[in-house]
């Protein structure tokens, strides 16, 4: 048995070595040999696949339609650990049936998953399983044949599907490539060697997302992965624990979103990180990471892509001109990020406009920057020891410093220059009572256009401008159908609008039924035009029905394309939620955390788990409902644990309101809060 | 299906080859892939029908069973036309008669029409053979209609990945073809490859390509061919005029699941959990003093797994399983209890009429 094997292994490398020269037609003797080897490697490793029923369970995730049918797992030791595909376990059964080559049928139970390469350890209680035998990650070698097995098709015997080992190091450094077809009937189960022995387990998976349904829309299409076995087995003893791995983390964020472009300058290593315990700082540049120089952050991805907590990573850096090393322990959880909070509302200059530091609006009441005497009027021209030349890089600064910490800020005040020492402060959860509007100044005369409102009350097309032939800004209110789609909007824009400012930008999110349009324009259109507001009110394709999980990127693409248009700050663009639409607003802002800074909830509760808090994402959530509303006191709670996450949040109460739309003190407290955003 | 259609891209290794030679036998012993090719690539047809609208192919493919012009294909909606169009691989051209069609096998047998004397390759259905998973394989079709000059149909490889039965179930395989069928592990099915050849390395006959079809069991669309095997009396019996269709077991019958429910859990003395999701688990809520249920120890909280080997998926499952029961049936439970599974058997007791 052995012998004809090695035999057959023989001639298939004779085969391999002849053809670098020529083509030549296999012979049919190879290509019969090949035939037998493929089906002696599979029954070669049948016996460590099992095949797994669920019972129970949801029947989609993430609008992705789930199958009933079984699937395969990986017997990796005799007394009954069994790994499989995360993928096989996303309905959530209410139980697992393992049945082995032998016919014995048992109960699963999930220690724990492997999240970074989105795989299972089941256990079931039985002894003399037939363990895999693993193939050494080394020996492994792109173009070599590789065999998918399952066990999902039929009950009796395996599924295979041929073809070749078409690339190593996939996915961020986690997966061997196959263009054997690899789908939910193999999934769990494993790609081996032409002599059974066990290249890895299949799974699903994609280099652009880390979702468990991710990379199924290519499944049978010659793209299909394989967690390396070795690298399941060095982390087995980890999973037994019955704890799930998370992702390793070593705790710092580059300046550059640019994979491809960027480079390896540290723009923040993060507090209590392991990066932070070791020494290392804001501005150090990364040379090399477990030896392998890198210049780009996709490198260093690449590097750490296959890391779990618990896993070591080498590191060298250079500071000036001063190089330092370090072996990190990386950990699955870092402390979360909190800002500092000086207590200053920056001044809304005018964009073009380059000035020295930056000039103070308006001072919180008891805030660090008021204990040293900051007045409105005051410049800040440098924060600890860097000079300010906006706003933003201001907020970025005083970000960095952690609260409770001390930070010098130099003032100029009347011509004369002082150096202060503020110890920061966490964001306040409440509002100031009162906040005085920024001044802007009227725009040049042509610089807009002004919407015609009809004699009927109706506002003008958006079409109607282009038959003028004038693009600028429109402003006033006005509206638009979406062409190729059912969406709509509405828009109002400051009638004193001046491109040469930084307007808030607020989308409006309707609650099923009703687009509340004429109440939201009636109590928002004086607030807007006073703290510069501009109004995006977004229209569901299904007004009756509401916000569907596919119009997420109508609303995306509107904001966007208004930011183009207008001459929006950033840092406060708000979604707005009331009532059922809430739960779709909270879905957008953490999806899309590169756009919205801001979220406001009336009367609706956040039912999605937040992200974690990220520097490079400022996030801050206003929840605003009426003191005799049913859901009064769970807003309230919702906002205590946003702040436990470390996030800057409002929760203002109206009194003797019940569940509606908020009244005009609550509108004036979201304008307030809106005109807020800025702060630092 | 966009996503078929990108497969067909990049997944698929179409081989084309000019045929020089017609073979005019079978018999010839092939010996490599190249060779089986060409010797199969003749016995292979295009057939144009009906269709080109809503999305339905107007083009399919067909094999020769006869020297004398007999050809196998699927039963489709491409034969519903007045003139069926069959264009050999050299791109001769013929109109053929649809003879007979076995609607249940899915297989259609058509006769060239004006095609006395000519011989023409086949393939004698009654030597198909069978072959298991992991055997190399070639499927023969006019998929996308490719093919569209005077020129052979394409050719893929691939492996057998499974031996499996179908059965033609709402909701899990859309199909009207119920039985064994051969898996295949390369993009064989596809818009009009459907009444294509699946053969072995060798040129040896396995299996129709059938139509497409998606398997709700893992939400994929399926490869795979219905075994000659399973074809080839049929076959036979139309050729010789011999064929008399079998009754349709489903034509009077309908969906097994619009049946009355014949027996309750009630019947054995349990009760269910409330049904409230589609696949709420069926774990047994309470069972009555004295009954059946409580007689072998079924407990609150078991987790019923299996009905007659049958898996038992949700609550509903559970009643459709039992509801199918007949009078004097065994009724045998395994149920998880705790981390255990516990087998239980229960006589099904007598209904009176009329209930």
């Amino acid at each position: 048995m052995m012998k004809s094997a090695s035999l057959m292994l023989l001639l298939l490398s004779c085969f391999a070595s002849t053809s670098a020269f020529a083509w030549q037609a296999p012979t049919r003797e190879l290509e019969e040999a090949e035939e037998q080897a493929f089906k002696r490697a599979v029954s070669q490793v049948a016996p460590s696949l099992v095949r797994i029923e669920t019972v129970g369970g949801l029947d989609q995730v993430q609008n992705f339609l789930l199958g009933n049918g079984p699937t395969t797992g990986l017997v990796l030791s005799a007394d009954g650990y069994v790994i499989s595909s995360s993928f096989n376990f996303l309905s959530k059964p209410a139980s697992i049936l393992v049945t082995t080559t032998d016919g014995r049928r048992m109960t699963a139970k999930v220690i724990a998953n492997d999240t970074v390469r989105s795989l299972t350890l089941l256990k079931v209680e039985a002894d003399g399983l037939v363990p895999a035998r693993a193939a050494v990650k080394e020996s492994i070698k792109v173009g070599q044949w590789a065999i998918a097995v399952g066990r999902a098709l039929d009950a009796n015997a395996p599924n295979v599907s041929v073809g070749i080992v078409s690339a190593l190091n996939r996915v961020w450094g986690k997966a061997i490539q196959t263009d054997a077809k690899v789908s939910p009937v193999n999934y769990g189960g494993v790609l081996v060697d032409v002599d059974g022995t066990v290249l890895g387990v299949l799974v699903p998976l994609s280099p652009q997302d880390n979702s468990t349904v991710a990379g199924v829309e290519w499944y049978d299409s010659g793209i299909g992965f394989a967690i390396p076995l070795t690298d399941v087995l060095a982390t087995l003893d980890r999973l037994k624990q019955g704890k799930d791995l998370r992702a390793g983390l070593a705790g710092f964020t580059f300046s550059s979103t640019d994979m491809f472009g960027g480079d390896t300058k540290i723009d923040r290593v993060r507090y209590d990180s392991p990066m932070y315990r070791a020494g290392f700082k804001d501005g150090d540049q990364i040379l090399e990471l477990d030896g392998h120089k890198v210049t780009r952050p996709a490198q260093v991805k690449h590097v750490l892509g296959s890391k779990i907590e618990g896993d070591k990573l080498a590191i060298t850096i250079k500071r000036g001109a001063e190089t330092k090393q370090a072996d990190l322990t990386l950990v699955g959880e870092l402390p979360p990020f909190e800002a500092g909070f000086l207590g200053v509302l920056p001044t809304r200059e005018k964009l073009a406009g380059v000035a020295e530091g930056v000039g103070v609006r308006w001072v919180y009441p008891d805030s660090p920057a008021a204990k040293i005497g900051l007045q409105p009027r005051d410049r800040i021209v440098k924060f600890r020891d860097q000079a300010i030349t906006s706003a933003a890089q201001l907020i970025d600064q005083v970000s960095r410093v952690r609260p409770t910490e001390k930070a010098s800020v130099v003032v100029r005040r009347d011509g004369k220059e002082e150096t202060l020492e503020a110890t920061l402060a966490g964001y306040p959860a409440d509002l100031p009572k009162e906040l005085p509007t920024s001044p802007i100044e009227a725009a040049a005369e042509g610089e807009v256009k002004k919407a015609v409102e009809k004699p009927d009350g109706k506002v003008e097309a958006e079409g109607d401008k282009k038959a003028e032939g004038s693009d600028k800004p429109r402003t006033g209110r006005f509206g638009e159908e979406v062409a190729d789609s059912k969406n709509a909007w509405w828009a109002f824009v400051p009638e004193s609008y001046n491109p040469a400012y930084g307007y808030s930008l607020l989308a409006w999110l309707h609650p099923p039924g009703d687009t509340l349009e004429a109440t939201v324009y009636d109590s928002w259109k004086l607030e807007a035009e006073r703290r510069g507001i501009i109004l995006l009110g977004l229209k569901a394709a299904n007004v009756g029905a509401g916000w569907q999980a596919n119009e997420a990127e109508f609303v995306h693409e509107t904001v966007v394309s208004f930011q183009k248009k207008y001459s929006v700050d950033a840092g406060r663009v708000v979604l707005h939620g009331y009532d059922k639409s809430g739960p779709f607003a909270t879905h957008l802002a953490f999806k899309h955390r590169d756009v919205f800074r801001g979220l406001i909830l009336a009367a609706s509760l956040i039912t999605e788990r937040p992200p974690e808090n990220l520097p490079e994402y400022r996030l801050q959530f206003q929840l605003i409902c009426g003191s005799k509303d049913p859901a009064h006191a769970f807003l309230d709670r919702n906002a205590n644990s946003l702040r436990a996450l470390k996030y800057p949040a409002n929760f203002t109460s109206l009194p003797d309101l019940e569940h509606r739309y908020p009244n005009a003190d609550g509108v004036d407290a979201m304008a307030r809060w809106i005109d807020s955003l800025d702060r630092l | 299906m966009s996503i078929k259609c990108r497969l067909m891209q990049f997944a698929i290794c179409i081989l084309q080859f000019a045929i020089c030679n017609a073979f005019l036998t079978s018999e010839t012993s092939a010996q490599t892939t190249r060779e089986t090719i060409a010797a199969v690539q003749p016995k292979v047809v295009k057939i144009f029908g009906a269709g080109g609208i809503k999305g339905l192919a107007s083009h399919g493919t067909g094999f020769f069973v006869s020297k004398e012009g007999h050809i196998a294909t699927i039963w489709s909606h491409v034969l519903d036309a007045d003139v069926v169009g069959v264009v050999l691989s050299d791109g001769r051209r013929f109109t053929a008669k649809v003879l007979g069609a076995e609607p249940q096998l899915a297989l259609a047998v058509l006769k060239l029409n004006n095609a006395d004397g000519i011989e023409f390759p086949f393939f004698h259905a009654d030597e198909a053979i069978s072959a298991g998973s992991g055997t190399r394989v070639l499927g023969f079709s006019n998929m996308f209609n490719v093919a569209a000059g005077d020129e052979p149909v394409s050719v893929v490889h691939g492996v057998i990945a499974a031996k499996t039965t179908i059965e033609a179930r709402r909701g899990v395989f859309d199909s009207p073809y119920s039985g064994p069928v051969f898996v295949v592990d390369g993009v064989t099915n596809n818009s009009g490859a459907a009444g294509g050849v699946l053969t072995t390395r060798d040129g040896l006959l396995l299996g129709m390509i059938g139509l497409e079809l998606r398997n709700a069991k893992s939400n994929t669309w399926m490869n795979y061919a219905i075994p000659v095997k399973e074809l080839s009396s049929s076959i036979g019996q139309i050729i010789s005029g011999k064929f008399e269709q079998k009754r349709d077991p489903r034509s009077d019958d309908t969906e097994p699941s619009a049946k009355p429910r014949r027996y309750k859990p009630l019947d054995f003395g349990f009760l269910l959990v409330p049904d409230v999701v589609d696949r709420t688990p069926a774990f047994i809520d309470s069972t009555l003093p004295d009954s059946a249920a409580a007689k072998v120890g079924l407990k609150p909280d078991d987790l019923v797994l299996f009905v007659n080997d049958e898996l038992i998926q949700s609550c509903r499952a559970l009643q459709d399983a039992i509801g199918r029961l007949e009078s004097g049936d065994q009724l045998r439970l395994v149920v998880r209890r705790g981390n255990e599974l516990v087998n239980v058997e229960m006589l099904v007791p007598k209904k009176r009429e009329k209930e």
